[in-house]
């Protein structure tokens, strides 16, 4: 689906990310894995460190820091919001909500609506779509955007393709209404026959958690997990998005009429390193216009990966000027979006850990 | 002019570490290879992909045995 909507800008961002810090080559040796190994996939791939939440702290805490301090930042007051979406796979319960939850810890007004969003690493593109409808056409003049997830409570330590990799994060967007914007545009799409390619088989009301859920097995690759696991099938996920990715990237800029030359950065979803830099090229983008360090130090962080590498990549550039950004998440659902934006000058509140280290 | 088999072989093996190494030929059982894993594979497909623009799956190559059975899928 493609879409263009006016009159709508971006006006604040701010990311606050797990507060312990995992480093890849030694928590590997502490499983008993061998070094050289390790640090052919640390070099090939690219995990060095990554943070993760605290005991106790959950993704609905995370976007609750980064929404605060946003708002404090830009001095708007909460009464103001209009709707809070909640993107997130790891909400703190199935019922209620981690929107009406948020609603309720921010002091919203009542005539703040509120919802959540059950996606991953694409959410905030097709949440960013959500909230620019409801500013757009919905009546609303400021939207609050909340995404994040803490998947690393969902993997298994002995699951060396996947627990690896992700790191926990909250972010807060905030949308505004406006009179005088360029349009953003953007493309969203989904594969549904894909769908177990990333997977937490149970948990659900499918398959509801109990005991021989908890049953460890090995797979073919020898990475151990149970049936409450996120489980991902590497190589698909990575064929995936070279098969769709570029395609969604082209269309969101041809529609914005830029150039990948035209264009001042791809922030894609930060998946691993190699994937942000094999996937960046295939769109036709200059590495250095391809920001891929923030994956190194915080892991794959689902929906608050590409709010963080704006913050990470640009968070300077961006409080001062106008920046020509085309933004791609990918991954479970399969799903995958894209938007292209003129964005900036907005707040940006300091990336930082919660709790505060 | 399509390159040789030869060519083509050297051209994997520089992008896929888990395919370098003393004694490692086109006709090496791939299973026997210690580096031939998960991370080697996602390397095949983005040489694959790069060098001849073709996307193949996980699937794919994970049902090739040796070296020349992964080149038959680059046409000639």
């Amino acid at each position: 689906m493609l879409s263009s909507l006016s009159h709508i800008r971006i006006a604040g961002l701010a990311l606050s990310t797990g507060s312990v810090t995992r480093d890849f080559i030694a928590d590997g040796l502490a499983l008993g894995l061998e070094r050289a190994q390790l640090e052919r996939i640390s070099q090939t791939i690219g995990m060095k460190e990554r943070r993760v939440a605290a005991a106790g702290i959950t993704a609905l805490d995370l976007c609750e820091d980064a929404a605060r301090r946003l708002l404090d930042e830009m001095g708007i007051d909460a009464s103001a919001i209009d709707a809070v979406i909640f993107v997130t796979q790891t909400p703190d319960h199935s019922q209620p909500n981690n929107s009406s939850l948020l609603h309720g810890r921010l002091g919203l007004s009542k005539s703040t609506a509120a919802f959540d969003l059950a996606m991953g690493c694409s959410g905030w593109v097709y949440g960013l779509h959500q909230a620019a409808l409801l500013c757009a056409h919905g009546g609303a003049a400021r939207v609050l955007l909340c995404a994040g997830d803490t998947l690393s409570r969902l993997t298994n330590p002995l699951d060396r393709a996947a627990d690896p990799l992700f790191g926990d994060a909250g972010s807060a967007t905030l949308i505004e209404k406006t009179g005088h914007a360029p349009a953003i545009h953007f493309s969203l799409e989904a594969d549904g026959s894909g769908a177990k390619s990333i997977c937490v088989p149970a948990g659900g009301a499918r398959l509801p958690a109990s005991l021989s859920t908890k049953q460890e097995l090995k797979d073919a690759d020898g990475n151990t997990h149970h049936a409450e696991n996120l489980q991902m099938n590497g190589s698909e996920v990575f064929n995936f998005t070279l098969r769709e990715v570029p395609g969604s990237v082209g269309s969101v800029l041809k529609m914005a009429g830029w150039t990948p030359m035209q264009a001042d950065a791809l922030i894609l979803h930060q998946a691993n390193r190699f994937m942000v830099s094999t996937i960046g090229k295939k769109c036709g983008f200059a590495p250095e216009k391809t920001p891929m360090d923030s994956v190194e130090t915080f892991g794959n962080q689902s929906s608050a990966s590409i709010p963080c590498t704006l913050i990470h990549a640009f968070g300077g550039p961006l409080q001062e000027k106008t920046l020509k950004i085309v933004a791609c998440g990918y991954g479970v659902g399969l799903s995958w979006g894209s938007v292209a934006l003129e964005l900036g000058p907005i707040v940006i509140a300091p990336l930082q850990s919660f709790p505060k280290l | 002019m399509s390159k040789s088999e030869t060519e083509l072989w050297s051209a994997l093996q520089a992008d896929v570490d888990g395919l370098m190494g003393p004694g490692i030929t086109l006709e090496t059982r791939l299973e026997t290879l210690p580096q031939w894993d998960s991370l080697a594979i996602l390397l095949v497909i983005t040489h694959f992909e790069q060098a001849h623009g073709l996307v193949l799956s996980g699937k794919q190559i994970r049902a090739c045995k040796t070296g020349r059975d992964l080149l038959q899928f680059i046409p000639r």
